[in-house]
């Protein structure tokens, strides 16, 4: 008897543990809770290095931004690891969805997990999706839908810039080379496409794709070298781009050919290179922590130097703007609502540490102003940087909106 | 450009160069997975691994000595004795107790391996691109045949050959080489004539991890160190001595001149597809030779 009755009062005290810590989960769902953003990238594997930096300027921007709080609200976040995969890049979307209930989705490096992300998650549940690092032009191009944003620059950006810059150099001759996927490809047929539009007498003698990563690029530079074009424009993005640059150090090819790169003047690329890195290739980019000069990017520098001992890359700076954007847009929208939210973002219009930049309404492509210059080392710096820049108009290096429109349409 | 416009003699000899200078560091890494391979009977997938901590180490060095020549020259020869080490620690911790497991066993083992590996070399290098310099003497390049070849290129090509006499040496005319040999060949044999199995074994492993990292430390001034750079390394090498002849060092060497020279020449005639040459040349060996260009020992 006695036995049965500590029994019952197991249960007895089991019980209210558990209605206890029910009513104790409760109120968190009842009660206004904060704004919750889902991040989603890759943080293990080479690209981690992007993710990461990125993710540092996020949380620099989010304790600025929740000092005086959204809406009353604070904005808080969880992450979750792509693994530079796609089939786990939409498990962990789902899962910020459908379990950590985010009001928005942003990140992501690899434009596979972008793009797939964004149609089988963003679109489809209507949850808000900005990408902050992955450039395909498709994601706010012809697959770009009402939920989708980009902060990151783009192969449409890029490619017309390295257009720009050749088209007012005499060269004739062209051979590209680059990344054998959908970065690379995309980036060369748009570079190819506007160069010849605007000088329709140049002439490509050649391509190379080798395998993205492709430690041993001897052979392929060699290759080139021996055909002796006018130019040579490369098409690489990530671990290759710092080994193209070191092959193109090795064989002493800038000394003997234009080159331009699509970010071979990213300090992320520069840096680990120190002073291996060749001089005189003309790069494009939209962030460099030394450039623009002005009060607004220094603190926003300092401010990074202070938290994390080394300075910001694109990433980064992708990543702030994004976490300034999403405040400016709750505060716009005046709710926390996932159209309101949208409706506000679109033709919104932030501070930067580059000035005033507009994520525009009609791709959701935000705009950004491209630094032409060239690789040079300077003795204030162990590392090469860019230098003789010249700032290209964000709006001229992007497709118009009737170009987007026709795109979608297409589709 | 015309394929006939390429098929110059200068651009044949100067590709079929770059070619054997990048089979050379295949063949230093291939080596030490086919001398495991031979005489433990071990698949082992973290071979890779074991390269990659061979780039970071010599990176490593090379920046305790301040970026110096003598750094560099250090970081090659102390970078392979620490994935040595590396090698000899999981060895004596965990490879010893597996050896009488089937493949798929240790192929499953040294995968995870591999895995652990990789964080490992995250959490202790942390995931940003690492570069180390070549000193002055090898750096940049010198004109042959007409184009430019890299001086470090040059480089490998004087040190893979010296490493395969010194292999050859080693294990046809030293004592533990040659009972290496013969484990690899039959095992029991070598036990049964008293010989301590176990410690031949350890020591086999060990020359193979020396070699990984070899590769990994010669690599290292073309490349950026980066994470990652374990899985392409790993597939090529494993074709390799696939095609060599599984456990056959001379297979190897045969297997990386092809792999080698396949790709660049196949950058040479149709660069847009160049990637595939290689495996073609794999694929056309497996179908001639189904157990590999040499005698394998399996």
């Amino acid at each position: 008897m006695k036995k049965t009755g500590s029994f019952m009062g197991f249960i007895f005290i089991l019980t209210v543990c558990l209605l206890a810590a029910s009513f104790a989960f409760l109120p968190a769902h009842a009660q206004a809770r904060d704004i919750k953003v889902g991040i989603l990238d890759a943080y293990t594997g080479p690209a981690a290095v992007f993710a990461n930096d990125a993710l540092k300027a996020f949380k620099l921007a989010l304790e600025e931004i929740n000092k005086e709080g959204v809406l009353g609200k604070k904005i808080e976040f969880v992450t979750r690891d792509t693994k530079f995969k796609v089939d786990i890049g939409l498990n962990m979307a789902k899962e910020l969805v459908m379990r950590e209930d985010v009001d928005l989705i942003v990140g992501t490096i690899n434009s596979g997990v972008a793009l797939a992300v964004s149609d089988a998650i963003s679109k489809k549940e209507k949850v808000p999706f900005i990408v902050w690092i992955s450039k395909s032009e498709n994601i706010t191009g012809k697959k770009g839908h009402r939920y989708v944003f980009s902060t990151a620059d783009n192969t449409a950006m890029g490619g017309r810039s390295g257009a720009y810059a050749l088209s007012r150099k005499p060269y004739k001759t062209y051979w590209i080379a680059g990344d054998d996927y959908s970065y690379g490809h995309d980036l060369a047929n748009t570079a190819w496409e506007k160069l010849k539009a605007a000088k329709p007498d140049v002439e490509k003698i050649g391509e190379s794709w080798w395998k993205p990563g492709e430690p041993d690029l001897i052979p392929y530079l060699t290759n080139i070298m021996t055909a002796k074009p006018d130019a040579v424009i490369f098409c690489t993005g990530g671990l290759s781009m710092a080994n193209v640059l070191k092959a193109v150090k090795t064989t002493g090819m800038a000394e003997k050919f234009p080159i331009w790169v699509h970010t071979a003047t990213d300090h992320a690329v520069l840096k680990p290179l120190g002073a291996d890195a060749p001089e005189g290739v003309m790069g494009t980019m939209h962030y460099h922590f030394y450039y623009p000069e002005i009060p607004e990017n220094k603190a926003f520098v300092d401010a990074f130097k202070a938290a994390y001992g080394e300075p910001p890359g694109f990433p980064a700076f992708n990543a702030y703007v994004t976490a300034k954007l999403i405040a400016e847009a709750y505060r716009k929208a005046g709710a926390v609502d996932k159209e309101k939210f949208v409706d506000a973002l679109e033709g919104l219009k932030v501070d930067t540490p580059i000035g005033m930049l507009e994520m525009r309404a009609c791709d959701h492509q935000m705009v950004y102003p491209i630094f032409l210059g060239v690789t040079k080392k300077l003795p204030q710096y162990d590392f090469a940087v860019s230098s003789d820049i010249v700032t290209l108009p964000g709006t001229e290096m992007l497709p118009t909106c009737e170009e987007i429109q026709k795109a979608r349409s297409a589709q | 450009m015309e394929l006939a416009q390429s098929l110059t003699l200068s651009n044949l000899g100067i590709h079929l160069l770059v070619g054997l200078s990048r089979a050379m560091i295949l063949f230093i890494v291939a080596s030490g997975l086919s001398f495991v391979l031979g005489v433990l009977r071990v698949p082992n997938v973290a071979h890779g691994s074991l390269y990659m901590i061979g780039a970071f180490s010599a990176f490593s060095i090379f920046n305790l000595f301040g970026g110096s020549p003598l750094g560099f020259w250090l970081a090659l020869c102390l970078a392979p004795f620490v994935v040595a080490l590396v090698g000899l620690v999981a060895e004596r911790s965990l490879f010893c107790h597996l050896y009488e497991r089937e493949h798929l066993m240790l192929l499953l083992f040294t995968f995870a391996l591999m895995l652990i590996l990789g964080d490992l070399v995250k959490i202790f290098w942390g995931s940003d691109y690492r570069s180390i310099m070549a000193p002055e003497v090898l750096r940049g390049s010198i004109p042959v045949l007409g184009s430019s070849f890299p001086k470090y290129n040059l480089f490998l090509l004087i040190i893979g050959p010296l490493v395969a006499i010194g292999l050859y040496f080693f294990t046809n005319k030293t004592k533990i080489g040659k009972i290496a040999r013969a484990a690899a060949v039959d095992r029991e044999m070598v036990g049964a004539i008293g010989i301590n199995v176990s410690w031949v074994f350890a020591f086999a492993f060990v020359l193979g991890c020396f070699l990984a990292g070899l590769g990994g430390a010669m690599v290292a001034p073309t490349i950026s160190i980066s994470l990652g750079m374990d899985h392409d390394i790993v597939i090529e090498t494993f074709l390799i001595v696939t095609i060599g002849g599984l456990g056959n060092m001379w297979g190897a060497l045969i297997g990386s001149l092809i792999f080698g020279i396949t790709q660049s020449f196949g950058v040479l005639f149709w660069p847009q597809f160049a990637i595939v040459f290689p495996y073609i040349a794999v694929v056309i060996v497996l179908i001639w030779k189904p157990t590999g260009m040499l005698k394998s020992v399996w």
